[in-house]
């Protein structure tokens, strides 16, 4: 709560000191001038990352460009989302400063923090303007964080396993012919619903009665499948061991980049569509949250979001976005409102509150 | 001469127990054993004895069978034994370090050869307790070996190797590690029970006085060969040739060119001094040949002035540079007049009646030409 | 000046000692064997407290609307993991396949530890050296991907197998695979406490069982063994705690399938942001691990690691 009134403080201090410059800023959006009221600058802001394509597609996109316009480094941490939380959490909780300045993050995970409410709010953040409504995250009160792109838990396959035409149902998970050659995040995460959907239930049901859900798991489990997380998938497809996989479309395309034959479709029972996003921690100095905003705000920009989303070959948040080379219309990129209607979207809500007996009963099937 | 005769005469009279022919050991090159050849009648007691590296070591490995000779054969009881491997061959060994099984108690260890033999299992207990009697062990019977002291596991190794009545008892050095008074009891103990049980030995030492002492025979091994196999008394008072000699006893080295032969006797040149000795090699000795005289330090008597040695064939006279007293008797060193350089070494053996000579005194050194037992060079 | 008399070392020597005796008297030199103990009673005394907030944590559940501890102590973690057969099935899965990779270690580091030892030859107890300290310098997770290149569908096996026909088999993300990979993890652990162990056994022992009668195989049972017993409960002891405790062999060789206790614990903390479950399963994992560890030392006695205490 301190926290809050002392950043009150600064905008009125800020405001008193220079309407003007604070208006132009608003007026631009981003200009990279600097303004004399602006608070001193840091050395470098922290930004945790995901590595491979993921850091160097932000890296392009957003990071060299504000440095180039701030004069302020930015250091990527490439720490695991899942395992920079609990730092971020204790840290917050101790009243230290946090290790990193932005967390970029699963929604879900965001979610939880905002929901320990030790995140700052963003509301302020003047590129929210012009933002798609992709950008709000659902349930919570204001932007305690910032989703900034989309992304669908596709069904990618190998072509050559497919010579009678692409899979078009969940359903061929179960084909012995695959047995022992598909894979799926090692939490099931992307697969619960639409695995809901291919077991004869309704989405609707989620999440009181996902019996269906675990029945056709059950029987996935037959087969034999591979579970890890997003590089493994990458390995597998280039390693020849899996011909079909239920993962993020990125991970598919990075395999693709390296020359594999791939391809992905959303299934018939409909594919996952989730957003990540950006937030802060609370405790930083000032002057240093002040310069964490400019850079989630940048972010939102349609020239960083053309660069860093090219990169991932993913739908962003502001319109009028050109989609990389080959995505447009493909069912990875969604941009219209038809192009959503095969995919699930859960209220973060439910699966915030859910997730972890959803993974658990995940496990219980394949560690059984 | 009479007592020589006496303690070698039943050789040819008991079969031949351990026949060893002309064996070889060579490791990587280097020849450790060089044709030794011997034969030991059954129920004697043999020692092998050397310096470290003379080979004798190895030479009893190769007849327990831990080493296969690379020339020559061991015959045992008359069977060549070279191709058997140990736990084929009857035999029986103390080690060195004893190897007991720290496992095991006493009765345990004693057990084993029998287990590992496979003796009748209701014969064994009454056989452990017979041989830990005989050793004296029978109360000891179920401690530790660590809980028996340096003497009673002695006693253990021993009743172990002889427990399944072996053809040959083998003793590598097993002595060497004990303190002077255990070891000269541990060494009569021995004796003891192998005239008791009459098993043929071969024991393998370092320890002149232990082979003197506890045996019948003596083999003195030097580079990887034999250099003289004979009974103890005669391997003293007969060596086969210089290193004998020189490795029995306290003896003093005089050599020089031979400058007069009459039978037996020489006279040669040593440290510009006329000597006499007595020839103790085969063939006879040549006139300018270099030789080399061996006279023991007991031989050597001592007295104040020249005139009181007449009855010696050779007197000398020396400065004393060392006297040392042992108790038993007084060790002194005795610088030799007129050679600078050459150092005698003599024993009184009185030290309660006679006087004890200071360093820097003069004193009159005397001996028979006999006791010089001279050898080619 | 008779003090430049002495060499200018013994001088500073001097004043050394002459400090030392200012700051620490003399009739503290009692203490000073307790003051060199302070440093490893700090370290397990910090552990200890780690321990007293892990309990703490096990003992509050998560409240999923907040995403914070409940502030009241419950049993609601435990309850659920003793309820929960994914639970019970992942200990159980752990707890074989530390008692099976022990067993294999202990198999494959004698020979070895043994020839290691015995060898006459320098050059082969040199290449024996270095072939066991190679290993320590390449991690575990870099010789688990090592394990992914070799075995898998495409790997070396598989395309040796194709040249005689063989279709690619399916080597790895198996329990068969974990263990393979915990074994050749070990196996350097295992030699390395055995081997002073065996070295021990003075190669007179085994000369002398042979003459007593016993070939090798007898020797090998009634000797050896019994006398490398130390070694063989010191390296089973190391090789059982690190396996049962292990993360990245089942996490990278197991496919995701094949988690251990860690993995679950790994979970807790990270996947789900659960740490009072992830402190209760961690609390577990020590508790079964030292019954384990109690039940060797019951059953075989510490081995090496009483520090020759127990050998009487």
């Amino acid at each position: 709560m301190t926290n809050k009134t002392s950043i009150l403080a600064l905008s009125r201090r800020r405001f008193l000191g220079g309407a003007a410059a604070l208006g132009g800023l608003v007026a631009t959006g981003w200009t990279g001038k600097a303004f004399a009221q602006e608070p001193e600058k840091p050395a470098e802001i922290i930004v945790r990352a995901w590595g491979g394509s993921w850091v160097a597609s932000l890296q392009a996109g957003v990071s060299d460009p504000f440095t180039a316009a701030t004069g302020i480094a930015v250091r990527h941490d490439l720490t695991e989302d899942n395992e920079i939380q609990p730092k971020v959490w204790a840290a917050v909780a101790q009243g230290r400063v946090p290790p990193i300045h932005i967390n970029w993050d699963t929604t879900t995970n965001a979610t939880k923090s905002a929901l320990r409410g030790i995140t700052e709010d963003l509301s302020d953040l003047p590129n929210l303007a012009n933002v798609t409504e992709l950008a709000k995250p659902v349930g919570l009160e204001g932007y305690p964080i910032v989703n900034t792109y989309g992304y669908v838990y596709v069904l990618a396959y190998r072509p050559s396993a497919f010579p009678d035409g692409p899979p078009t149902s969940l359903q061929v998970l179960l084909d012995p012919k695959f047995k022992g050659r598909i894979a799926l995040y090692n939490d099931g995460i992307g697969f619960h619903f639409p695995a809901q959907v291919a077991g004869g239930g309704k989405l609707e049901d989620i999440p009181g009665n996902m019996e269906p859900a675990w029945e056709f798991i059950r029987k996935v489990k037959e087969q034999q499948p591979l579970l890890g997380e997003d590089p493994d998938f990458t390995n597998w497809f280039q390693n020849g061991e899996i011909d079909l996989a239920v993962t993020i479309s990125t991970n598919a395309r990075e395999a693709m980049k390296n020359g594999i034959d791939l391809a992905w479709t959303v299934p018939e029972e409909g594919s996952k569509f989730e957003t990540d996003g950006l937030w802060i921690p609370k405790g930083l100095p000032e002057n240093e949250l002040y310069w964490a905003k400019q850079y989630i705000n940048f972010a939102l920009t349609k020239e960083a979001q053309q660069v860093w989303l090219d990169g991932l070959g993913l739908p962003g948040v502001v319109p009028g976005l050109t989609p990389p080379e080959g995505l447009a219309g493909d069912p990875s990129y969604p941009t219209e409102p038809e192009d959503f209607k095969h995919l699930i979207r859960v209220p973060t809500a439910i699966q915030v509150e859910h997730e972890s007996e959803w993974f658990s009963a995940f496990k219980s099937i394949m560690q059984g | 001469m009479t007592s020589q005769a006496e303690a070698v005469a039943p050789r040819s009279s008991l079969p031949v127990a351990v026949s060893v022919q002309k064996v070889d050991m060579t490791f990587d090159g280097f020849q450790a054993v060089k044709g030794a050849s011997f034969d030991l009648a059954e129920g004697r007691f043999l020692t092998i004895l050397g310096p470290s590296g003379s080979g004798k070591t190895t030479l009893l490995r190769m007849i327990a069978g831990f080493q296969r000779p690379s020339a020559g054969e061991i015959f045992i009881n008359g069977v060549p034994v070279s191709a058997a491997p140990p736990h084929k061959r009857s035999i029986g060994m103390v080690f060195q370090k004893l190897a007991l099984f720290p496992h095991m108690t006493a009765a345990e260890n004693v057990a084993f050869p029998l287990k590992m033999r496979r003796f009748d299992a209701n014969t064994i207990p009454e056989r452990v307790k017979r041989y830990l009697d005989l050793v004296q062990l029978g109360p000891y019977a179920d401690r530790r070996i660590h809980q028996l002291s340096g003497g009673q596991q002695q006693r253990v190794a021993i009743a172990r190797a002889l427990v399944f009545e072996p053809d040959l008892l083998l003793l590598d050095e097993p002595l060497a590690a004990l303190d002077r008074k255990l070891r000269e009891e541990m060494q009569l103990e021995f004796r003891r029970i192998q005239r008791e049980l009459g098993v043929t030995t071969i024991n393998v030492t370092h320890d002149q006085r232990e082979a003197l002492v506890v045996s019948d025979e003596v083999i003195v091994m030097d580079k990887g060969v034999i250099q003289q196999n004979a009974a103890p008394a005669q391997t003293y008072r007969t060596p086969a040739n210089a290193f004998v000699a020189g490795f029995i006893g306290v003896t003093n080295f005089l050599s020089g060119k031979v400058v007069a032969v009459e039978g037996a006797n020489l006279t040669y040149e040593a440290a510009g001094e006329a000597m006499q000795g007595h020839w103790s090699a085969p063939g006879a000795p040549q006139l300018g040949a270099t030789v080399t005289g061996a006279l023991r330090a007991e031989q050597i008597r001592l007295a104040a002035s020249v005139a009181e040695l007449s009855a010696c064939q050779t007197v000398k006279t020396g400065v004393v540079t060392d006297a040392i007293f042992e108790g038993e008797r007084i060790v002194y060193e005795i610088a030799l007049t007129g050679a600078p350089g050459t150092v005698l070494r003599a024993f009184d053996h009185d030290p309660v009646t006679h006087k004890q000579f200071a360093i820097g005194e003069t004193m009159a050194m005397g001996w028979n030409a006999r006791d010089v037992l001279t050898f080619p060079n | 000046m008779p003090k430049s008399a002495y060499l200018l070392r013994w001088r500073v020597m001097d004043g050394l000692e002459a400090l030392v005796a200012a700051i620490w008297p003399r009739h503290f030199h009692r203490a000073l064997p307790y003051v060199m103990l302070l440093p490893a009673v700090l370290l397990v005394l910090l552990l200890v407290i780690g321990m007293i907030q892990i309990g703490d944590s096990s003992a509050r559940t998560l409240d999923r609307s907040t995403f914070l501890p409940s502030d009241f102590y419950t049993a609601g973690n435990y309850q659920r993991i003793f309820t929960d057969g994914l639970y019970w099935s992942i200990l159980w899965r752990s707890l074989l396949g530390s008692v099976i990779v022990t067993a294999l270690c202990l198999v494959f580091a004698f020979p070895y530890s043994y020839l290691m030892v015995r060898t006459p030859s320098a050059l082969l107890r040199k290449f024996l050296l270095i072939a066991l300290f190679l290993p320590f310098f390449i991690g575990q997770v870099v010789r688990a991907y090592g394990w992914l290149i070799i075995l898998g569908n495409q790997g070396v096996v598989n395309e040796m197998l194709g040249l005689i026909g063989v279709a690619p088999i399916r080597l790895l993300y198996n329990y068969p695979a974990v263990l393979f990979g915990l074994v050749q993890y070990m196996i350097p652990f295992a030699v390395l406490m055995l081997a002073p162990a065996l070295t021990a056994i003075p190669e007179e022992m085994e000369s002398a069982a042979n003459s007593l009668g016993a070939n090798w195989w007898r020797t090998f049972i009634h000797v050896v063994l019994p006398m490398a017993r130390p070694g063989l409960v010191g390296a089973g002891l190391v090789v059982l705690t690190l396996s049962l405790t292990d993360f990245a062999m089942p996490a990278i060789l197991g496919g995701g399938s094949q988690d251990f206790i860690a993995n679950a614990i790994y979970d807790q903390f990270f996947r789900t942001s659960d740490q009072g479950m992830g402190a209760a399963l961690t609390l577990i994992l020590v508790g079964v691990g030292s019954l384990l560890v109690g039940v060797v030392f019951t059953l075989f006695g510490a081995g090496t690691l009483a520090m020759g205490r127990d050998r009487k």
